[in-house]
């Protein structure tokens, strides 16, 4: 009781402190001012916060353009960005570039859902039952050193270069994040959790629901996460190497035609077209695991 | 002192009586009784226990006190079927640890909340829908109904064992084991969660089995404490005091007779 007493008078004299400094003109202006530079800085900030992470890309796509105008870069070897823009411009009337992104992104779409959830359904068995886990994890341990890639010259004796051969190496790389991760994140689920939910009487698809996959989820995305970065290297690649149609072939074919401007153009395109994969995976992290840590908002 | 205890702590009587006593019924057999016969259990060639018999009437409140290390947690686990005996055999009103699982509660030492559930659906972990609403009360008997939306991380560790007890409670249990519920809290939030403990106890009618390193508190709140010494009950104590119990020579008398049969062997 008589702690609160005190607090009450420390504070009265604060007050009172505070007040014969602001009988001095020149205080009042200095704490004015302040207080005015401190509005406008808390105005200010979340502005160029925002737009801090753009200045690096603007800044080098001027110095481009101006190294293209002065002819420190030849047209032929990299085109200027405004004549990468038109090419843009131009594809994008034609209809080719939409289709071409449209197919791109299908195939990747396609050899992910594929890919990913095997390799959920692969990690899951492994994280929940020790038959499976003795049963196969030894294997995907050793397959998972393989570098899909290195299957391409066996999937083009398989498949061709149709549409399958791209969708099964995708599927292919996708695979091993996801397994491996999903099986990590449920065997490192806190064992006094799960024994708590026990004792609670889960079992089955309560436990399933309540427990193990939302436990495991952080490292689920974090496969997840990662496997975005693989379906899109995997799909370039095959794209390249093979095909009649998609931004990776886009570019193939106007390397034979010298159209620089095109085959930049699809390597912004994958650019571009990562970064927005990457921000879904980001956003659907922050939705998912709202109650983490690191992932909080508040 | 009244001063100390959090404002809501001071509505806790009356709601308990209309939530807990008003919505789940208290009869005198509620409690489970639980009866150890021979009981033996060994990790490797030590055997932590040995030969134990062990009778707990329903609704009596049991503490467990001992050393570290003399098996009083793995006692609690022998009686949750969460670990199984080397020989002997435990019965919880007749049944087995497993039959009788549905009528059993753990409070743990770590609390255990679900990080990725809210406080209240961390209450209602386990229940049917249609029970949901126990959860609610449940969670108002512990003073916490204004934090149901709060992620666990949020809430303070005594906070975070009164939503571990109100999860225990929410199921109506027949029987709760807690191992060293209190242990990680300060002095002040001990008092009040014992007092919680004992009243939600005292209303709820059933068996309650604490594990404790503080004497006083087995005093404070048990029937009757048992000391582990050597793998077997050393120490089979009544304690035969009026409720609610508050520091005196009664008391430590109680206190200085455990305390000085665990020290005899220092
Ligand atoms: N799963 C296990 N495997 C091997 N030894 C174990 C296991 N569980 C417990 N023990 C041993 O049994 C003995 C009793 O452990 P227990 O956890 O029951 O002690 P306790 O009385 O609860 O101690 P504390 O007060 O420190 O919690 C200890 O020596 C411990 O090392
Ligand atoms: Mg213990």
């Amino acid at each position: 009781m008589s702690e609160r007493v005190k607090v009450f008078c420390f504070f009265s004299s604060e007050k009172k402190k505070s007040f014969s400094l602001f009988r001095s003109a020149g205080a009042v202006f200095r704490a004015a001012g302040a207080s005015f530079l401190k509005e406008r800085s808390k105005e200010l900030v979340p502005m160029a916060r925002a737009l801090l992470p753009s200045v690096v890309p603007v800044a080098l796509l001027i110095i481009w353009e101006l190294l293209s105008a002065t002819g420190a870069v030849p047209e032929r070897k990299l085109p200027s960005p405004h004549r990468v823009l038109l090419a843009f411009w131009h594809l994008t009337r034609t209809g080719e570039l939409p289709h071409d992104v449209l197919i791109s992104t299908l195939r990747a779409a396609t050899g992910f859902a594929i890919g990913g959830s095997l390799g959920f359904c692969f990690g899951l068995a492994a994280g929940i039952s020790r038959l499976a886990e003795n049963l196969f994890d030894g294997t995907m341990q050793m397959l998972r050193m393989v570098p899909h890639l290195a299957l391409i010259p066996l999937i083009i004796v398989w498949f061709g270069i149709g549409e399958s051969a791209k969708v099964f190496l995708v599927a292919v790389g996708v695979f091993f994040p996801i397994y491996y991760n999903t099986y990590h994140g449920i065997r490192t689920i806190d064992a006094g959790l799960l024994e708590m939910a026990r004792v609670q009487g889960l079992t089955g698809p309560a436990l399933f629901r309540e427990v193990i996959l939302p436990g495991a989820l952080p490292s689920i995305l974090v496969g997840v996460r990662y496997a975005l970065g693989i379906m899109w290297l995997t799909l370039i690649v095959a794209e390249t190497i093979a095909g009649n149609s998609g931004i990776g072939f886009m570019t193939m074919n106007a390397r034979e035609f010298m159209q620089t401007d095109i085959v930049v153009l699809g390597i912004l395109l994958y650019a571009v077209l990562g970064k927005l994969i990457d921000m879904l995976a980001r956003f659907i992290e922050i939705e998912a695991l709202a109650w983490h840590p690191s992932f909080s908002q508040a | 002192m009244a001063s100390l205890v959090q404002p809501g702590m001071s509505f806790l009587a009356p709601s308990l009586t209309r939530d807990i006593a008003g919505d789940m019924p208290v009869s005198p057999a509620h409690g489970l009784p639980i009866r150890l016969r021979g009981v033996t259990r060994r990790f490797g060639t030590r055997a932590v226990l040995t030969d134990i018999d062990l009778d707990v009437a329903p609704g009596q409140f049991v503490a467990i006190v001992g050393r570290s290390g003399s098996g009083k947690s793995t006692l609690l686990r022998l009686l949750a079927g969460l670990d199984h005996p080397d020989a002997g055999q435990v019965r919880l009103g007749g049944q087995s640890p497993r039959q009788a699982a549905p009528g059993l509660r753990i409070m743990f030492q770590d609390g255990r909340l679900l990080p990725w559930r809210r406080v209240l659906d961390n209450v209602a972990l386990g229940l049917p829908r249609a029970d949901h609403p126990r959860a609610t009360e449940a969670l108002h008997a512990v003073g916490l109904a204004d934090r149901a939306r709060d992620w666990p991380r949020v809430l303070s560790g005594g906070q975070k064992q009164r939503v571990a007890l109100a999860r225990a409670l929410a199921a109506d249990p027949q029987l709760i084991l807690l191992d060293e519920p209190l242990g990680a809290l300060d002095a002040l939030t001990r008092l009040e969660m014992q007092s919680l403990i004992e009243s939600v106890w005292q209303r709820g009618g059933f068996t309650a089995v604490l594990v404790t390193h503080d004497v006083a508190e087995a005093a404070i709140l048990a029937d009757r404490i048992l000391l582990i010494e050597d793998g077997a009950i050393a120490l089979d104590l009544a304690v035969d005091l009026p409720r609610p119990r508050r520091a005196g020579a009664a008391l430590a008398e109680i206190e200085s007779r455990v305390l000085d049969r665990i020290l005899r062997r220092a």
